[in-house]
């Protein structure tokens, strides 16, 4: 038979989105982007990238030359070493946050809205209240507590801001819980672990997949308003506090530091966004052909 | 014969995808009479609701294009009408109802107001007052009881049936020359779907307009239609009465259609034995066969049938009969 | 069930969540924060002058009695004195209220009209290059620090260029406006990205329906299709979406008060955060959750009556 229908239709929604994903140029350079930042960020761990960042290689304010192209800061270190270095904390950032958000979101979401009942009505109060504070009093809170630091970024970021994602999933897991395969499941005596994480989980993570993206970026960006409140990342150079130095630094004329970290971030918080649309585009049947 | 109210000839309509160009409607030439029904069967993918939307000119650009064809009402050419002309025409002369009945109205305005909507657009002349007057006939013309008060109801407070009967009385507020039904019944239960079939002629009678009829549903065929086009993969392949295509029909596809109808013999209450189907599936638009795009599944298959230069066209083979199939050649 | 007691309902269900805002509060800021009094007094102080603070403060109350504390400044508004500053809360929160609303009320009407209009008019040309254009500008506009823009609209628009004032306030309508012009852009400019991506989503949604494909076979323009029929559907999550967002002007815009010198209520938050200023962080969080709560009620109610279609059970 020489229809092409048949391998067409047997094609899974995954592969269907990665083609999807393979056609779209903006995707795969959004992808590229990643990347690229991922691979300095790893390179920056090991001390190949950035390790000089705090050895003086200049005056203090130094504007962008040959020497170095990004200028110096308030003491004469190359912000293109820093920004390089940052490169290391924001990816972290980026990742960890988006861990812990999605392991909390996913798991408190699943259960409410699997078991249903009193266990879903107590979660739903639990993130009901904890949504109607505001983020930026919580991060205050948990760093009070943290102390500063990375660690302390992490949790704080991570700790607030898996409430969203936890609703998609209860949401999606409630739509799924009584289809035919989980009853299927069940007929076959499967346990509340097995239906839940073997059976419906994996049916629901396109939508953890497009909140990664998501939650990488916000919480990029989410650093540098920490850094802004005193509670960022000591110790080492990182977006925000390079962003944050700069006001003190524009009335003098230095722009160049606010520029370096502002521009390092548009790249990489764009390329998410970009790919985030791009996976959504792909992955979410609802939005498909628009 | 009688009035002819609209003629198609040669209809190409285009759609750019990801994958290339695909051509859904591949020179079809269709005729409306007034007061008559003409059926256009097909699987789904064979074109027949794109050529619909093509007549009232509602393929979305982009993606899809009219390429090619010409449609003719009363004598006036639709394709090269501007926009704002074409508006004229849409809901007042020619109206169309839509398969969805479930979400074809606008959840958030009352039925009143969206057949009101139309007399305010195409008959301008009336009153507020004679516009809900005039609402509320049609209500009563297409069987919903106590009009009056349900004229005053969101579409969700109506039932499946319900809602196509408003469709059909927003369709016909304006005493429209043609109807194209878009499988006006295939979302709704198989009582429902006799009672709507039943509307439409006794409207049919009534208002004599010409009717359009297009579903997958040989048996809604039988029942309505006068005359009947058999579409597969964007082209024509048999076309004449509804008595020529049920009682003479030529093509192997249309052959194989009536053949794959199930049904019990009366007397026995009994299931013929066995149901005949039609092998094999229906070729992607992207990879259609060279030739007729029928051979892979076709049992009368010739050599003549594959070869790609061979012109396949739809042939008189009796009075307003015509097939297009090269073993009637 | 009809609005009234539908509404009363949902009245009822803002209990829970505020006695629940009241423990996370409680535990967080009197549990584990850690001793205030440390931070307050300073490294030097000896034991009993901690201990001396910690018995003026009432911190070495029962557990239950400070919890209970919460709940009630919750229920009462009396949030006891700041502090730092030694000001009835409840004051200073009158106090910053206005300079707050001078700012964020103007800011959220304009952004909001704004982008409902820029999404209309892209979903008009949607697909086309304008929309294609758009869409990006607004993921690049998402894509900067807000803090960036804050730094580099006060710095080259108000400092280098001197078109705006770098900073300060004066009360009193028109003195007020000068201030808070620059203001009011950073915030249009900040939020235009994620609300014409969040309406034109909604507005497109909308356009691929199938009521939209019968509006045009009964001969009605793009235009009238537009703002009539798919501007009356997107308006039900276009309304939540506005009203969701009311709350949060409460805190103001807290980056923007401190750069521009406004003593609104971003401007009070932000200095209890850096002076560990308890009483008015613990204020200004059960004020904007109660009014988070109170809104996402009004929120639901609005819903009911907007859509036919939600019955309520």
């Amino acid at each position: 038979m020489s229809s092409a229908n048949a391998p067409q239709m047997s094609k899974s929604l995954w592969r269907h989105a990665l083609d999807s994903l393979k056609k779209d140029r903006y995707a795969m350079i959004a992808l590229a982007v990643v990347l690229l930042y991922t691979l300095i960020a790893l390179l920056s761990s090991i001390g190949v990238l950035g390790a000089n960042w705090s050895q003086e290689v200049g005056a203090s304010y130094a504007a962008p030359d040959m020497n170095n192209i990004f200028g110096t800061d308030i003491f004469g270190r190359s912000v293109l070493e820093k920004t390089i270095k940052g490169t290391e904390v924001a990816m972290s950032v980026g990742l960890v946050v988006a861990l812990i958000a999605i392991a909390i979101g996913v798991v408190v979401g699943a259960i409410a809205g699997y078991f249903g009942g009193l266990i879903d009505e107590l979660i739903v109060w639990f993130y009901t209240t904890f949504s109607s504070i505001p983020g930026i009093m919580l991060l205050v809170a948990i760093t009070l507590i943290m102390g500063k630091g990375i660690i302390a970024v992490y949790l704080a970021l991570g700790l607030t801001s898996w409430v969203q994602l936890a609703r998609l999933i209860r949401g999606e897991v409630i739509k799924h819980k009584d289809r035919e395969y989980v009853q299927a499941a069940s007929a076959i005596g499967s346990s509340h672990f097995r239906k839940l994480f073997i059976h419906i989980i994996p049916n629901v993570m396109h939508i953890v997949i497009i909140n990664f993206s998501l939650q990488f970026q916000f919480a990029i960006k989410s650093e540098v308003i920490l850094s802004y409140l005193g509670l960022g990342v000591q110790g080492q150079p990182s977006w925000g506090t390079m962003i944050d130095d700069a006001k003190l630094e524009l009335a003098r004329g230095v722009w160049w530091q606010l520029a370096a970290a502002t521009f390092a971030m548009f790249g990489v918080v764009l390329a998410f966004n970009i790919l985030g649309d791009a996976l959504r585009d792909a992955l979410d049947p609802k939005l498909k052909g628009k | 014969m009688a009035d002819k109210i609209l003629d198609v000839k040669d209809l190409v309509v285009q759609f750019n995808t990801d994958r290339g160009v695909v051509t859904a409607v591949d020179g079809v030439s269709l005729e409306v009479f007034k007061g008559r029904t003409l059926g256009i069967v097909g699987e789904s993918g064979s074109g027949k609701s794109v050529t619909a939307l093509a007549i009232m000119r509602l393929i979305p650009h982009p993606p899809g294009i009219i390429k090619n064809g010409v449609v003719k009402f009363r004598g006036e050419s639709l394709l090269d009408k501007e926009m704002v002309d074409m508006r004229k025409i849409r809901g007042n002369k020619i109206s169309m109802i839509f398969q969805e009945p479930m979400t074809s109205l606008n959840p958030v305005f009352t039925i009143g107001n969206q057949i009101e909507e139309v007399l305010e657009l195409h008959q301008s002349d009336l009153s507020k007052e004679q516009r809900h007057k005039k609402a509320v006939e049609m209500l009563s013309l297409v069987g919903i009881p106590s009009p009056e008060k349900r004229i005053k109801e969101y579409p969700h407070q109506l039932s499946g049936g319900m809602r196509q009967r408003v469709m059909i009385a927003i369709s016909l507020a304006c005493e429209p020359d043609i109807l194209i039904a878009d499988e006006p019944t295939t979302a709704l239960d198989v009582t429902i779907q006799a009672q709507i079939l039943e509307l439409m002629k006794k409207l049919q009678k009534e208002l004599g307009m010409g009717i359009i009829m297009i579903t997958h549903d040989l048996g809604v065929v039988a029942e309505t239609c006068d005359d009947v086009a058999v579409m597969y993969c964007g082209k024509i392949v048999e076309q004449g009465t509804a008595d020529h295509i049920f009682n003479n029909p030529r093509h192997p596809y249309t052959k194989g259609l009536l053949e794959s109808i199930p049904s019990f013999d009366a007397t026995t209450g009994d299931a013929k034995d066995r149901l005949p189907t039609i092998e094999g599936m229906v070729p992607s638009l992207f990879e259609l066969p060279e030739g007729c795009s029928f051979q892979d599944r076709c049992s009368k298959c010739i050599s003549q049938c594959r070869q790609p230069q061979e012109v396949l066209a739809l042939k008189e083979v009796a009075t307003g009969h015509a097939v297009s199939c090269f073993n009637h050649y | 069930m009809n609005i009234y007691s539908y509404t009363f309902r949902r009245l009822l269900y803002v209990i829970p969540v505020v006695l629940g805002v009241s423990l996370i509060i409680f535990v967080l800021f009197n549990l584990v924060a850690g001793d205030p009094t440390a931070i307050l007094l300073g490294k030097h102080a000896s034991a009993s002058q901690m201990a001396e603070l910690r018995h003026e403060l009432g911190l070495d109350r029962p557990w239950l009695a400070q919890y209970f504390d919460v709940v009630r400044s919750a229920f009462t508004f009396d949030f006891g004195r700041s502090w730092s500053t030694k000001q009835e809360i409840f004051e200073m929160i009158k106090a910053g209220a206005i300079p707050s609303l001078t700012l964020s009320f103007p800011a959220f009407f304009l952004s909001t009209v704004l982008a409902i209009i820029v999404s209309l008019f892209v979903s008009f040309y949607r697909g086309g290059v304008v929309d294609r254009l758009v869409v990006f500008v607004c993921v690049a506009l998402m894509s900067i620090s807000s803090l960036a823009y804050i730094l580099f609209g006060q710095w080259f628009l108000a400092y280098y260029l001197g078109l705006f004032e770098i900073s300060g306030y004066e009360s009193g309508f028109p003195y007020f406006i000068p201030y808070v012009l620059l203001p009011i852009i950073i915030w249009m400019v900040l939020s235009v990205g994620p609300d014409v991506r969040f309406y034109r989503t909604v507005v497109l949604d909308e356009i691929y329906q199938d009521y939209v494909r019968t509006a045009r076979s009964k001969g009605l323009s793009e235009r009238v299709i537009l703002f009539k029929h798919v501007l009356k559907n997107a308006m039900i999550p276009i309304i939540t979406y506005v009203l969701i967002k009311i709350p949060f002007l409460i805190l103001g815009a807290l980056l923007l008060e401190s750069f521009f010198s406004i003593p609104g209520l971003g401007s009070i938050t932000l200095n209890a955060i850096n002076g560990s200023d308890f009483p008015v962080i613990k204020a200004m969080t059960i004020l904007s959750s109660i009014a988070y709560i109170l809104f996402s009620v009004f929120t639901d109610v609005m819903y009911c009556l907007v859509d036919p279609r939600v019955r309520l059970k």
